[in-house]
């Protein structure tokens, strides 16, 4: 017997009427995440590309794997430095392996949870955006931010941000920030300050090169190729900058993310550090500041998150620009928060639609423009 | 003058027409569809049993007798099937024994005028051959456009070779041209839009038209995309297309008055064990061809090409618009975790899959949706494949929630949706582009006045 027709005997219990009709949205997701689904064009175009949103989604979680990966590692050995132990390879990862996998399944079964009731109550299928979104919530969150802190602003951002306004493709904010904005404006001791950082030590004064080039310490500061590699204290998917520009060149490569935005986020960062530098606010060149904090990770993996950031391509200059503005600016000017990408990216979610509405008139314009030039030529 | 078009995509699909052409023999049915005609409501003008010529009027659409479909063939009206709500879903005609391709109608040719030209057309049911930007749909019978836009060359997925298409016709395309400029007036400009680099030495000897130049990805042999580049249309104008075998069957009644439905078609498609051409009538019934042709059980028939085509549901039958058949396998396997599979025989627009190695190559494809239906995520797709200065993503919101006037600021006048179909092919969400703005054009062709229609 093939699996497809056990999926559809499976399936008729699910069926309208049936008892375990209440709980169709979770048998299908199943059924489609196992299997493709039968569905045959109906109208219009008769072929179709072979991409879906599965498709795009485990795409971005590819792209966000070697960030994880190596965040995994520099949280067992920042855990295992500040104890003055100098660990192995696998002694480290398997440590940030363990603070990792509770956060991850707290965020799913929460995040899910929340998802498949209202999708079962629209009668609509389980969107797959929420994949993406619960694999990025432990990579924002301290590793030792409690679990039932992480359900509940899972939760919270599951709802509030995305299904009261209508699910993945109505939402305007990003359900991952969100999250970490949650927990950050609720329960600030967990998520800032000097002692958040590095996992199981407690109270260890460990401030992150961000914290440290703000407050006067930068000559506490780790080496740039650390900084690179990411061998610093910091959120799990924010140290690496390598790995987070291969996860970008994934996206790029597959053209998933915008490249528009990517680019002018780094370029508005980039110069307005540059200028503050000049300024002599601030002893670092604005190529080091792309550097620190959660600038990058920012820039190549929420600010391009398609539905939030501005629809039309002129728009997205326009909206990544202004993150990297204001990333940096909060950063500076605010020195008791020094991490502004997330404050930035959600502001700038709030004007994407006002941004989106501005191009479209100057597109309107050009093109009546346009037809009254070529009413001439004819 | 020469145009690049750079947004667009080829696809690359197996099946692709032999150049020969036979000429297959009138089979026994005949079929006409009446949703050829755009939102027409048709009104029969026979009824079962009658006796028809070649030219014989079937029916017309409400309230406006004058633009009538006529009868293809000699024989009988066999049938008005109808479907939901008494709506006439074909007309079936039995073919009479030995019937010819053609009918002599007599008309005095000595000085006819623009107005005499337009009505006889109307007679011979040659006006409905003519499509109307906006909307296309058929002109009413006193519209007046600002340009004709006759597109030379196909560029969707397998289109049929325009030398063989017209074969024998292209002598008739100069007097279909003349009367063409005659019934729009001789100030109305006639475009040939040519492929840059094609075999265009035929139609840049032909007098009375402006050859435009095309080149790049599908869609730039759309009349949409010819017409937004050529002559971008505002909301009070509008322009009429017609396809050249149309221009030659016309030049054909007026110089030899003979009146004739024969058209050619090409057979395409990876459902097709031997694709080429093959001459008919059009609406001639074509099961026993295609159960011949096709080289699997179960495969989808479409008149058209793959982008755009309807599909042959109960009847076989070429439509009236349409110059190719294109056969293409069903889909529907379910794969085992499809979209984890590295994908090296996926096609895709996307780099996603690992088949963008080999775009090239010809892909055998089937109709899978490949995915479920979601709302908008991606934003930018759209634009790389729509080479049009107008907002996609834009429009169809637009459509989708009825805003009639931001719809006409965006520039839904110029476009189709044919011109969307490539939107539909690589939308990761699945959506029905076409469908969209099918449905937004006819809420705004609803609204408007009938005058400006």
């Amino acid at each position: 017997m093939k699996l497809s027709d056990i999926s559809d005997k499976i399936g008729k219990y699910f069926e309208k009427g049936r008892p375990l009709h209440k709980l169709y949205s979770l048998y299908d997701a199943v059924d489609t995440f196992l299997l493709t689904p039968k569905e045959v064009t109906s109208g219009g175009s008769h072929i179709r590309d072979a991409v879906d949103m599965k498709r795009i989604m485990i795409t971005v979680m590819i792209a966000l794997c070697p960030a994880l990966l190596v965040g995994m590692w520099n949280v067992g050995l920042q855990h295992y430095l500040l104890l003055g132990q100098h660990p192995g390879f696998w002694q480290a990862f398997g440590y940030g392996f363990l603070r990792w996998l509770p956060l991850v399944v707290v965020t799913y079964v929460s995040g899910l949870t929340v998802e498949v009731i209202f999708a079962q109550h629209r009668g609509h299928q389980v969107a797959e955006g929420f994949f993406v979104t619960g694999f990025i919530i432990p990579m924002i969150m301290p590793p030792d931010v409690p679990l039932w802190m992480v359900a509940l602003a899972t939760a919270f951002s599951v709802l509030f941000a995305k299904e009261v306004f209508g699910g993945t493709g109505y939402n305007f904010l990003n359900p991952a920030l969100v999250a970490r904005a949650f927990v950050f404006f609720a329960y600030p001791s967990v998520i800032s300050g000097d002692q958040v950082w590095v996992s199981g030590v407690d109270a260890v004064s460990c401030a992150t090169p961000l914290a440290l080039s703000l407050n006067g310490a930068p000559e506490a500061m780790p080496s740039l190729w650390d900084m690179f590699l990411g061998a610093i204290p910091g959120c799990m998917g924010e140290t690496s900058k390598i790995a987070i520009l291969l996860g970008a060149a994934l996206l790029l490569f597959t053209r998933v993310a915008s490249w528009r935005i990517m680019l002018s986020v780094v370029v508005g960062g980039w110069t307005t550090a540059a200028l503050f530098h000049a300024a002599g606010y601030c002893p670092f060149a604005g190529w080091q500041q792309l550097l620190m904090g959660g600038f990058l990770f920012g820039a190549v993996f929420m600010a391009t998150d398609p539905v939030t950031a501005t629809h039309t391509s002129s728009g997205k200059f326009i909206y990544g620009a202004l993150i990297g503005v204001l990333a940096i600016v909060i950063r500076m000017v605010n020195k008791g928060y020094p991490e502004g990408m997330m404050l930035a990216i959600l502001l700038m979610n709030i004007f994407a639609p006002l941004i989106d509405y501005c191009v479209v008139r100057c597109r309107i314009r050009r093109r009546k423009i346009r037809i009254s030039r070529h009413k001439i030529k004819l | 003058m020469h145009y690049k078009i750079k947004k667009g995509l080829d696809i690359m699909m197996a099946g692709e027409a032999d150049h020969r052409t036979e000429k297959l023999p009138l089979s026994r049915f005949c079929y006409i569809h009446p949703s050829d005609f755009r939102w027409w409501k048709p009104k029969m003008l026979v009824s079962e049993g009658d006796e028809v010529e070649i030219g014989t009027p079937l029916f017309c659409e409400k309230g406006e007798e004058r633009v009538r479909i006529v009868s293809p063939v000699e024989g009988r009206v066999k049938e008005v099937l109808r479907g939901e709500k008494r709506a006439i879903e074909s007309v079936v005609l039995e073919v009479s024994e030995n019937a010819s391709l053609s009918r002599m109608i007599p008309f005095d040719d000595a000085l006819l005028s623009g107005d005499e030209c337009r009505n006889l057309l109307m007679q011979c049911g040659l006006w409905p051959c003519i499509r109307q930007r906006p909307f296309s749909v058929v002109p009413r019978p006193e519209a007046h456009p600002k340009a004709i836009f006759v597109p030379c060359f196909d560029s969707a997925p397998l289109a049929p070779d325009m030398d063989l298409l017209l074969g024998d016709q292209l002598e008739y395309m100069q007097q279909g041209i003349n009367v063409l400029k005659q019934v729009a007036g001789e100030q109305v400009p006639l475009f040939l839009c040519l492929e840059q680099g094609g075999k265009n030495d035929f139609f840049e000897s032909l007098d009375e038209v402006d050859c435009q130049y095309f080149s790049g990805p599908h869609p730039a042999g759309n009349v949409g995309t010819q017409i937004h580049y050529v002559a971008p249309l505002d909301t009070d104008e509008t322009v009429w297309y017609i396809h050249p075998l149309d221009v030659a069957r016309i030049g054909m009644l007026f110089s030899t008055h003979r009146l004739s439905f024969a058209t050619t078609f090409a057979l395409t498609g990876p459902g097709v064990r031997h694709p080429h051409y093959f001459t008919t009538v059009y609406g001639t019934d074509l099961s026993a061809l295609l159960e011949q042709e096709k080289n699997a059980q179960n495969v989808r028939c479409i008149s058209g090409n793959v982008l755009t085509g309807s599909k042959m549901a109960n009847h076989l039958s070429l439509r009236f618009y349409d110059h190719q058949v294109t056969l293409v396998p069903e889909g529907g396997e379910r794969e085992w975790m499809g979209w984890l599979k590295p994908g090296f025989k996926k096609w895709s627009f996307s780099h996603t899959f690992m088949a963008w190695m080999a775009r090239d190559r010809q892909f055998s494809f089937t109709t899978s949706l490949q995915g479920g239906r979601r709302n908008f995520v991606m934003t930018d797709v759209y634009e790389r494949v729509f080479p049009f200065e107008i907002l996609p993503l834009e429009l169809l919101k637009a459509c989708l929630i009825k805003d009639l006037d931001q719809m006409v600021e965006l520039g839904i006048f110029e476009v189709d949706d044919e011109d969307f179909a490539l939107c539909e092919v690589v939308c990761p969400s699945k959506m029905e582009c076409q469908k969209i703005v099918r449905d937004g054009l006819k809420e705004l062709y609803d609204s408007t006045d009938q005058a400006v229609r």
